[in-house]
């Protein structure tokens, strides 16, 4: 129903100005582009591009620029803007759009002209005027010369209204849905993350935490510190497992408090030989011959499946 | 959290983060969804006549809606008062069917005037409808209702150019035509 808002210029009409007369001082050209210059209807918009070939230094002049509004009782002046299109081959560009709208109203084709206008350029120094041509189109009437009554002959035919039309609410129903599903994802992430209902089991998991931290110690650096902070981590998971701190002498004490551990009774207690070998005798390479770091984080891996099935 | 000391710092906040922003925008969309509702509602009970008040923060959809149920009603002033309340930067599209709508009101009521032979507000009318379309062309060249109408009314009252148009800065719809073309309406024809 709707066509574009302005009819783009077609390069197919190209209106080379001579200037020898403008060229007197700075201007070299001038050349004006617009859309096809027939069929145009009331109310069409008309874009008219004009290049102007200039000296370089030479600048349009804000205010020898027409101002948007009526030209004429049928024309109107909707925008205007100028761009500065540099300088090649020794000469200044500048593009000037003219975009007018046409309310003349034909009763049969007619030719109209759009006015010239005549810019003025400044180098600071001198000034030179750009003379913009008119530009001539036919217009052309929307309805029949004799197309008075509708077919009920209660006067002329007029076209519908538009009627008035519902608030377009998909923005806010996406942005419901969007939110609304995002929404109980992110809290069970969190409820996980900070081991809530129902991920409350995995906050009595000290060693699955444990084996982590120990897993991303060793694995970006895996020297003497990252090994001493692995076997902390499994310290801390060892007291947070028995309830109460535990050193080499009460492993009974932790297989007591956690019967599922008694499987691995000879690991743990290689573990804390370890330990104590790293901490006490201060010699983290002799604990490392002892208890390797991947013996280590395999101890912790059976460790963390014995606490998952110690629930 | 105690976390070693190479694992990523900010989980925990980055996770409160999302949680707060994805809570911000469900309440936020909500209460677009519940306006959109709303709006919907009161759109719809304009349209089936209920004579229904729009706020000062009306949408421009629901404004179109009230001045369309005043246009429909021969109220034209108080439809103009709200098609004007329009924003052409919000609501171009709006504002365009608005200014729209409310010309083709004035021009059948003008008509309605011609029929009965009153010749001064019909013309009065047609005059401010030519400038109605002329402003909805402005903000869509392309509607092209809006052109079929706005040729209509010019071949009621055509527009000319004012004799010895010297400071015109007036704008040249309001400048007194030399002739009109009224008679001109086709009726019964032989």
């Amino acid at each position: 129903m709707r066509t574009p808002a302005a009819l783009v210029p077609a390069l197919a009409l190209i209106l080379l100005v001579a200037a020898p007369a403008a060229a007197a001082a700075g201007v070299r050209s001038v050349t004006l582009a617009g859309p096809r210059p027939f069929g145009l209807f009331i109310g069409d918009a008309i874009l008219l591009e004009a290049d102007i070939v200039a000296d370089p230094g030479f600048r349009v002049m804000t205010a020898s620029l027409p101002r948007p509004g009526p030209v004429t009782y049928w024309l109107d002046l909707r925008s205007v803007a100028v761009e500065d299109g540099g300088v090649r081959d020794g000469a200044g560009h500048h593009r000037v759009r003219l975009e007018y709208q046409t309310f003349y109203a034909p009763l049969e084709p007619r030719a109209l002209d759009i006015p010239s206008l005549t810019l003025t350029l400044n180098d600071g120094a001198r000034s030179a005027e750009a003379v913009i041509p008119a530009w001539t189109f036919l217009t052309s009437p929307l309805r029949e010369l004799r197309s008075g009554a509708g077919g009920d002959g209660g006067g002329p035919y007029l076209r519908p209204d538009v009627p008035p039309r519902p608030v377009d609410g998909t923005v806010g129903m996406l942005a419901a849905a969007g939110s609304g599903t995002a929404l109980p994802l992110l809290l069970a992430l969190n409820a996980w993350h900070r081991g809530w209902w129902p991920f409350r089991a995995r906050a009595r998991r000290p060693f699955m935490r444990a084996l982590r931290v120990a897993r991303l110690d060793l694995q970006m650096t895996g020297d003497a510190g990252a090994y001493r902070a692995a076997l902390l981590a499994f310290h801390r998971a060892f007291d947070a497992a028995a309830g109460r701190r535990v050193l080499g002498d009460d492993v009974p004490v932790l297989l007591d408090a956690v019967p599922a551990f008694r499987p691995l009774r000879a690991d743990i207690e290689r573990f804390f030989e370890a330990s104590r070998l790293a901490f006490f005798g201060a010699d983290t390479a002799a604990a490392i011959d002892r208890l390797p770091p991947a013996a280590l984080l395999a101890l912790g891996r059976r460790l963390t499946a014995a606490e998952r099935e110690a629930g | 959290m105690t976390t070693g000391p190479l694992r990523f710092p900010g989980r925990s906040a980055v996770l409160r983060l999302l949680l707060a922003a994805a809570a911000a925008l469900l309440v936020l969309s909500l209460v677009m969804v519940l306006r959109d509702v709303r709006d919907n509602r009161l759109i719809g009970g304009l349209a089936a006549g209920r004579d229904l008040a729009v706020g000062d923060t009306a949408v421009p959809e629901v404004r179109f809606a009230r001045a369309h149920f005043l246009m429909q009603r021969d109220r034209l002033d108080e439809a103009r008062a709200e098609v004007e309340r329009i924003s052409a930067a919000d609501a171009a599209a709006v504002r365009a069917a608005a200014l729209y709508d409310l010309a083709n009101a004035g021009l059948r009521a003008a008509l309605e005037h011609l029929e009965a032979g009153r010749i001064d507000p019909a013309t009065a009318l047609i005059r401010i409808a030519k400038d109605d379309y002329r402003r909805a062309l402005a903000l869509d060249p392309g509607f092209w209702d809006a052109k079929h109408n706005l040729d209509v009314a010019m071949r009621l009252v055509r527009d000319f150019p004012e004799v010895g148009s010297g400071e015109d800065e007036q704008r040249p719809d309001t400048a007194k035509p030399l002739w009109t073309d009224l008679p001109g309406l086709p009726r019964g024809l032989p």
